[in-house]
């Protein structure tokens, strides 16, 4: 009964300060959709209109036909064609494309001949994911053209190529069949945006609390220390759970992101990696001296690992095996396969149970951590 | 200890702690490492006294309140805080004392009713009891009027005030003070010592750090403390002969 007085007293204290500072309830609110908006516009993983340059020095109707294939394809969109191959240099040290198509001349004689015609397909490897999705269009481009090309000689000499057996891989992609990247951004996202807002308010409240002098003063009184940090992180994870719904709904509604799997789960997982996440939050303002290092400490141990470490941005098994170990220190990798799983996959319990379980583990870990951090601080 | 005499035997070394004392403590000693923050202090401070406890900045003040307050832990000695064992049950005694430091310990952010209200529920504070240490305290503080007013928009004067007010809302036996006076002009520390006054009147114990000697005057028991080491202590009488 005392407790709940006490714990009563601090979250209705916290909201007050919530409140009041409408800087950074602005900022809690708005920040969601705002860098959903970012993310999803303009740091698309979908590579469309590639900058081409066509290099014609065959000039015939042959290579010329071929050209054509690039201008009317979606994925290129030829922004100038040149002369000679030192054309390529300067194009792409000016950015103005990030692929070269050079015909070398001879294409259209060779054609013609029956034999092999050979293009060069130049890249700028700078930017590796233009450049590699880039060149895989270039390539299934040049395989369907010379299907066609192999077809209409083969027509030409009068010989029947349909029967003869072709192999041909059909690939399906699952779950996100036109491969949006939004479908695969936003329930990462969501991670990240829940995971700032809860590590980076929780690091600074207490901190601000002991230079205000009402750490002390509260260490003095009946209020036991976890009444006090369960006081503090209910407002937070009431505000979580808002950001939460509100990216959902933007994200189903402006992207049609699906939610194919159980909310319950959803909202189990995120519960738990809140309580992680405000835990961590308290870790750090065990530890941090200073409101600015509880800030920067704040925003280092919340964005980096949620972007790098959580498979949000890179796939984890693409980043080496040590920094795979060190991904299991942060929360945001498990809740990353939880919301995946749940909007994109159609999970339940019974697929996501181990990261519903790391995530209490850690949620117990971390707090108890916390606990004792603050305690030995005195 | 150059220029100090060293510590002399007092009469209460190796006397067995005074339950009815508001305060009683024995051989209590705090080491940080290599280091002797408080080294082995005996004082007893009687119910209703104003206890005035006094040194240079880094004497062993802080430490002293905050073992007292069950807030740090003690590496030797005894400590009776209005009869109970503050060293090993501190929780049997927090609600029946109170405290109030330099820092004033206020939400600046929140205003003055609200202050109020939280540290009422820390105290988990009745309804009942609430109206009243509420109306008590706003015509002390000379805040009625001014309830709904940001805490921040308040001056010093008016917020050690509030800070006496939400440290004395359980209406606590014994309150300890750490330098309360910081940082607050003659005019409004006068008026703040009248407020001391009067709750001595009422039988609260004050225990009062400082370092104004000037604030010694106020207290009617002195005890001095250096380097760790109480080097002298009794009435204030007595000092005012010497």
């Amino acid at each position: 009964m005392r407790s709940l007085s006490r714990i009563g007293a601090v979250t209705a204290k916290e909201f007050i300060h919530l409140l009041r500072d409408r800087r950074t309830l602005a900022v809690v609110l708005a920040l969601p959709v705002l860098q959903m908006l970012l993310f999803a516009y303009a740091i698309s993983f979908d590579v469309k209109n590639v900058a081409t340059v066509v290099i014609d020095l065959d000039k015939t109707p042959a290579s010329q036909a071929y050209v054509s294939s690039y201008e009317s394809s979606d994925f290129f969109t030829v922004v100038g064609t040149g002369d000679d191959l030192a054309a390529v240099d300067g194009v792409f040290d000016h950015n103005q494309a990030l692929i070269a198509v050079v015909v070398p001349s001879g294409f259209g004689r060779s054609l013609a001949a029956g034999e092999k015609g050979s293009v060069a397909v130049y890249l700028d490897g700078s930017e590796p994911t233009a450049a590699r999705v880039g060149q895989a269009f270039s390539t299934a481009l040049n395989q369907v053209y010379s299907q066609q090309v192999t077809i209409r000689w083969a027509d030409a000499q009068g010989l029947d190529v349909t029967a003869a057996g072709q192999l041909e891989p059909r690939v399906r992609t699952w779950y996100n069949p036109e491969k949006r990247s939004s479908d695969y951004l936003i329930p990462g996202l969501m991670v990240v945006i829940i995971m700032v807002v809860a590590v980076q308010q929780t690091a600074v409240s207490l901190v601000r609390e002991r230079e205000q002098g009402t750490d002390e003063q509260l260490a003095i009184s009946p209020m036991r220390r976890w009444e006090m940090m369960l006081g503090k992180v209910a407002p937070w994870t009431l505000l979580a759970f808002l950001e939460l719904a509100v990216v959902t709904a933007v994200g189903m509604w402006f992207f049609d992101l699906p939610l194919r799997g159980s909310i319950g789960v959803l909202a189990l997982g995120a519960a738990l990696f809140v309580f992680c996440s405000l835990g961590l939050g308290l870790v750090i303002s065990a530890v941090a001296p200073s409101l600015e290092t509880a800030n920067m400490l704040g925003l280092l141990l919340s964005i980096l690992p949620a972007f790098i470490l959580s498979g949000f941005a890179f796939p984890l098994s693409s980043i080496p095996g040590w920094l795979q170990v060190v991904s299991c220190l942060f929360p945001a990798r498990f809740m990353v396969t939880i919301t995946r799983g749940v909007f994109l996959k159609g999970a339940g319990l019974a697929e996501l149970w181990p990261e519903i379980a790391a995530l209490g583990a850690y949620a117990v870990v971390v707090i108890a951590v916390a606990i004792v951090l603050t305690r030995r601080r005195r | 200890m150059s220029g100090v005499d060293p510590v002399r035997p007092g009469p209460l070394l190796g006397t067995a702690p005074n339950p009815d004392a508001a305060l009683s403590v024995r051989g209590l000693t705090k080491r940080f490492g290599s280091f002797t923050a408080v080294d082995g202090i005996d004082f007893d401070v009687p119910r209703g006294q104003i206890f005035g406890f006094l040194g240079p900045n880094g004497s062993g003040k802080t430490t002293t309140i905050r073992m007292l307050t069950g807030t740090s832990g003690a590496n030797a000695g005894a400590a009776l805080v209005l009869g109970e064992d503050v060293l090993s049950h501190p929780e049997r005694v927090k609600k029946r004392f109170g405290y109030m430091s330099q820092k004033f310990a206020l939400f600046e952010d929140l205003t003055v009713e609200e202050n109020l209200r939280f540290y009422a529920g820390v105290y988990d504070l009745s309804a009942e009891e609430f109206a009243k240490q509420r109306a008590y305290v706003l015509a002390m503080a000379d805040l009625r009027g001014r309830e709904n007013e940001l805490t921040a928009n308040l001056s010093v004067g008016w917020r050690q005030r509030l800070a006496l007010g939400t440290a004395t809302i359980h209406q606590p036996e014994l309150l300890f003070l750490d330098e309360p006076t910081g940082g607050v002009d003659p005019v409004a520390r006068r008026h703040f010592w009248d407020l001391l006054y009067d709750l001595a009147s009422r039988g609260v114990t004050l225990f009062v750090t400082t370092h104004y000697m000037d604030e010694a005057s106020h207290c009617n028991q002195l005890a001095f403390i250096y380097r760790g080491g109480l080097i002298a202590e009794g009435r204030r009488t007595t000092f005012a002969a010497t």
